[in-house]
């Protein structure tokens, strides 16, 4: 009798069930609540400056940039409050800066790490410099964002920059069979030229697809299914909402980029061996000298760990560490877990580095 | 008021049981479609789709871009090309403006460190200099 009353229950509750189901799938919740002011703008790219909440004099002198990927907005970094990366190392004291790339129109269709990397990265930082008053800075890049950072640093080596933090950066390909993308964009069987004519830039519906399409039992069946089973759990409800406002807010890639992203590097793997060209300049890793520690993520799926543990023996720098975190490719920055072990090992390395 | 404890002091879950035969359903489905989607055959069927919609797509939308550049011009309106070739001009502008800044930021800095940089004379040496006319 105690069971059936139970079934009855729960059978009574599932309209109220689905209508907050349906009200966690649709709804956009606020993220990015951090303050900051924009300090820096050339088209659509912006240079944020977080409004520091410790007297200058226990501030770190040394002033951090956030470099995220081109085709995700940046605010994973910044997803809610007490649950945010740039939170947390505002509270640090660190001067805390944050380039957001925003969204390329069809206008952008030609722009290529290239131009991100020598028109403008150099242009944030030297702002950067000016308003911190540093003529050093670090630089954390994140996935695609890993790869243009170190782009900068390899053909900037003298810029200032001290530390630089590499998460799940993709930068070796030359493990074919270990990346599912690399075996995606083969060109047997993926024309470049020909999607991007169609499309100018890669548009972000379809990096999404092909993002999910990795694990898509997990992102199209199980991802709704964890909500369901805990949805009358605030706390999991609030952070699924937060995270599903970010996975569903995408933005194009630029389509030289794009090609440059298949081309140079799934398929001919030019950054690590040494032979990628920007700009008329050749990208060397060895001229990298500032203290450097890469964050691999061991259940990646996007960027698989194979990709950043070469770096490690290309670059010139003396100080560097691989630090390996279990998790996935966006669940050591903004998981759960995230702010017990990601972040205070990345501010445990970079505070006597900022000094 | 029902007692909602199965016998063995856990909460009382109809559909527990089910929940853990999808569970174990779904786990071994998303690993299969993992190596499903990894594999050549996968690359080749995906790449075979986009390339077909391409292919049947381009007609129809080279179609679509000629006829409306037509349109705009015979209307003497801008058109797509003539906006991308604003914007590139606006981006090398701002360009421009911000490399002005940074030479403005560089002269404030400079005209800010003479003052407190350069060392006045002490003012012994000063009224001696005074003095000597």
């Amino acid at each position: 009798m105690a069971e059936a009353a139970v079934v009855a229950e729960q059978f009574l509750e599932l309209p109220e069930k689905l209508n907050a189901f349906n009200k966690a799938v649709t709804t956009k919740v606020p993220i990015a609540q951090t303050p900051k002011e924009v300090v820096w703008a050339l088209n659509k790219a912006k240079l944020y400056r977080y409004i520091p909440v410790v007297p200058e004099e226990k501030r770190l002198p040394v002033p951090l940039l956030l470099v995220f990927a081109l085709m995700n907005r940046p605010y994973i970094l910044d997803l809610r409050p007490g649950h945010s990366f740039v939170e947390f190392m505002v509270k640090q004291g660190y001067d805390l800066y944050l380039l957001d790339w925003g969204s390329p129109g069809p206008e952008d269709k030609n722009l290529k790490f290239d131009d991100y990397t020598l028109d403008y990265m150099p242009r944030a930082i030297r702002k950067m410099k000016v308003i911190s008053g540093s003529k050093e800075f670090s630089m954390l890049g994140w996935c695609i964002g890993a790869i243009l950072a170190t782009v900068y640093a390899a053909l900037r080596p003298d810029d200032g920059l001290r530390n630089l933090i590499l998460l799940t950066a993709p930068l070796d390909f030359s493990n074919k069979q270990g990346i599912t993308f690399a075996r995606w964009v083969d060109e047997r069987y993926f024309d470049v030229d020909k999607v991007l004519e169609a499309t100018g830039n890669m548009p972000g519906e379809m990096i999404d697809y092909g993002a999910r399409a990795l694990k898509p039992v997990d992102n199209y069946v199980l991802n709704y299914l964890k909500l369901w089973d805990n949805i009358d759990n605030p706390q999991v409800v609030d952070a699924w909402m937060a995270m599903n406002t970010w996975v569903t807010d995408n933005v194009p890639l630029a389509g030289g980029a794009f090609r440059q992203l298949v081309v140079d590097l799934y398929r001919n793997n030019r950054l690590m061996r040494g032979e990628w060209i920007i700009r008329g300049e050749r990208v060397d890793l060895k001229k990298i000298r500032a203290n450097m520690l890469t964050v691999i993520a061991e259940g990646d799926h996007i960027t698989p760990p194979c990709q950043s543990e070469a770096i490690m023996s290309k670059v010139g720098s003396k100080d560097k560490e691989l630090f390996r975190v279990r998790g996935g490719h966006i669940g050591i920055m903004a998981g759960s877990g995230a702010d017990k072990i990601t972040w205070p090992h990345i501010e445990g390395w970079l505070r006597p580095r900022s000094k | 008021m029902p007692d909602e404890r199965a016998p063995n002091g856990k909460d009382f879950d109809p559909v527990g049981a089910f929940r853990e035969v999808r569970d174990n359903y779904l786990d071994v489905w998303a690993k299969t479609m993992v190596d499903a989607v990894n594999s050549e055959a996968y690359a080749k069927a995906t790449g075979m789709m986009l390339d077909t919609y391409l292919t049947a797509s381009a007609p129809l939308r080279e179609a679509l871009e000629k006829s409306t550049l037509q349109a705009l011009q015979q209307l003497n309106m801008p058109s797509r090309p003539d906006f991308i070739s604003l914007a590139e001009r606006l981006t090398n502008v701002e360009m421009k403006l911000d490399d002005l800044d940074a030479k403005l930021d560089e002269i404030g800095n400079s005209l800010k460190k003479p003052s407190s940089a350069r060392p006045r004379k002490p003012a012994a040496a000063r009224n001696r200099g005074k003095g000597a006319k």
